[in-house]
């Protein structure tokens, strides 16, 4: 799906990111963690083509600033984790913004259906209604989700999603359901490239694990490969031990 | 969802009270038709009827329907053009006055209007009018140009440099167009005062020809953006992963902004505020939806200003009162509250 070798991204003289190595194969989830300040965002950013870089970045074997705009956003979407906090609009009207690449002047049926679906998916249909700017951080976050969501529902096999920090604050409940929703959405052979914070979350949902410290990969692999006690205490600079998760037998992390 | 039909039945609605608001504007005047009414003559005059008096067919014809058409044109062409500027800045105080986008082409109309003497009068009349509208679309480009690049960097806009930035271009159109003033001759004082106040009374069929295919131009590519203006409220990065070219739509904006206030400030002078007060009550209608209001506030500038015209040239009879002063009245209130609410939102 995505190949990139030795991304180096850097601002003036300091590298953001240095010689790092991606490779996502078709229904991949893959966590990219790492303490704050590692590169993860930036390296988001870069593969999903925002910030341009000297190195090839290819996407589904062709180069992805060679695709045309229109094309490629019925590919691949990205959440972004900055989203505005002032859009004077209501809910369904910019849960239809995902549907934008689809339908010239108005929408047509298929477009409301896949809206209402990915509403109801993400627990915002009873807003649809309502006024963006008066919804609370979390739900904001899930209008975007749905959004995102929305934008990837067509006929196209093998698409990508990039997620900036989707769990932000979420609740529990829906930190779950968001990162099955994503589980669902890569289990159709699509990928999902996702920055979190929450190391035992990735270690239950992600398929492959990218440990980033100062913009270099600190590891990669499988959750089991990745985290190690030694890998995690390394990078985030702070005592930890692994156990076996009692239920999926998936690595836990406990710090301190 | 039943947003189409509800755009076409408001821009029905709106396209109906316009024409309502033209019939009433044809009727009002001083010039005394003795007993036939205003239509009658105007439709004897477009079929071309020999029967009808000059002086009857001129105040029909060159006179009231011109300054109609004109006044809609203006109108249309000043309120889109605000619309699209607060898409593209993110935000409702931009206006191309306020921007000093009107100053810019004011500037470089009246410097071609004093300089411009010495060739002007050999050059056709198309040509001459080009000749101060080239300057204007120049000087409201230039203006935007410097605008943009002050106030906005990666993606962002920073509203109080996008403001201070117009008040410096005003000043320095301010001081400029003083200094013309006071260098200028008799005949250019009177085109010189005319563009600082404002006014539709100079409205032929030549300039509305002209319009008109600068507003048929401008909107065949700005009314299809409602959607690409919508996704710019996301940020830029994210409006380019809905497939939008953000890029050429900045492009498009500026250039088409700048040629539509260009075109108007050539041929009415400065009318401010009509790009701030007719997004400002759509928004109020359908919050910031630009798949809506900017097509509206095409039929809703040519409302406004319109109405605005016929008022100037009624309440003093047979006298008039410049347009700008009632613009001016409408539009600083909603200035002020858009501040006020602005300040709220800040906090």
């Amino acid at each position: 799906m995505i190949k990139a070798q030795q991304i180096n991204y850097r601002h003036k003289e300091f590298f953001i990111l240095n010689d790092v190595d991606v490779t996502l194969g078709f229904g991949e989830f893959l966590a990219i963690v790492g303490p704050n300040g590692a590169g993860k965002s930036s390296l988001l950013s870069v593969l999903a083509n925002e910030v341009k870089t000297k190195q090839q970045i290819l996407f589904k074997d062709k180069n992805i600033s060679d695709w045309a705009v229109t094309e490629i956003s019925k590919h691949k979407a990205k959440f972004s984790q900055h989203n505005s906090n002032d859009i004077p609009l209501e809910v369904k009207e910019i849960v239809m913004m995902g549907r934008y690449p689809y339908f010239d002047a108005q929408p047509k049926a298929e477009d409301l259906q896949a809206t209402n679906e990915m509403m109801f998916e993400t627990d915002v249909y009873h807003l649809k209604d309502r006024e963006y700017n008066t919804l609370s951080g979390g739900e904001k976050q899930r209008v975007h989700l749905s959004r995102v969501l929305a934008q990837l529902q067509n006929e196209i096999t093998q698409k990508l999603l990039f997620l900036d920090e989707p769990l932000n604050n979420l609740d529990i409940k829906h930190q779950y359901k968001a990162l099955e929703i994503i589980k669902n959405f890569t289990q159709k052979e699509n990928s999902a490239v996702v920055v979190l914070h929450d190391l035992n979350l990735a270690a239950q949902y992600a398929d492959k694990i990218l440990l980033m410290k100062s913009g270099k990969v600190a590891a990669y692999g499988t959750p089991q490969e990745v985290f190690t006690a030694e890998n995690i205490s390394d990078a985030y600079n702070f005592p930890c031990t692994i156990c076996d998760h009692p239920i999926t037998s998936n690595p836990m992390i406990i710090f301190g | 969802m039943k947003t189409p039909s509800k755009l076409y039945f408001y821009v029905a609605l709106s396209a109906i009270l316009l024409f309502f608001i033209a019939v009433w504007s044809l009727d009002t005047g001083v010039y005394d038709f003795g007993d036939r009414s205003p239509f009658e003559i105007l439709g004897k005059v477009i079929q071309g009827d020999t029967s009808v008096s000059s002086s009857d067919k001129y105040i029909i014809w060159e006179v009231r329907a011109s300054r109609i058409v004109m006044a809609i044109l203006i109108g249309s062409m000043l309120s889109v053009s605000g619309t699209s500027l607060q898409g593209l800045f993110k935000n409702p105080l931009a206006t191309g006055d306020l921007l000093g986008l009107t100053s810019g082409a004011t500037l470089l109309a009246a410097i071609t209007i004093v300089l411009g003497r010495h060739f002007r009068a050999f050059l056709p009349e198309v040509i001459q009018f080009s000749l101060v509208g080239i300057a204007a679309f120049t000087g409201s480009l230039l203006a935007m140009l410097l605008v943009y690049r002050i106030s906005t960097s990666g993606g962002k806009t920073n509203v109080v440099m996008m403001l201070l930035t117009g008040v410096a271009i005003s000043a320095i159109g301010f001081s400029l167009v003083g200094f013309l003033i006071y260098i200028s001759k008799d005949d250019q004082l009177r085109d010189l005062t005319f563009w600082n106040m404002g006014s539709l009374a100079a409205a032929t069929w030549t300039k509305n020809a002209i319009l008109a295919v600068v507003l048929i131009f401008s909107f065949s590519i700005l009314m299809p953006k409602g959607k690409a203006l919508n996704a710019m409220m996301l940020g830029e990065k994210d409006a380019q992963h809905l497939g939008i070219n953000v890029e050429k739509l900045k492009k498009q904006i500026i250039i088409i902004t700048a040629l539509m206030v260009g075109s108007c400030v050539a041929f009415s002078g400065t009318i401010g505020f009509v790009g701030l007060i007719v997004p400002y009550i759509l928004r109020l209608l359908f919050r910031s939806n630009y798949a809506f209001i900017l097509p509206l506030s095409a039929i809703c500038g040519s409302i406004l200003l319109l109405t605005a015209d016929t008022f100037s040239r009624s309440i003093v009879e047979p006298s008039e009162l410049p347009i700008g002063i009632l613009t001016a009245m409408m539009g600083a209130p909603i200035f002020i509250a858009i501040l006020m609410k602005f300040k709220k939102s800040m906090q």
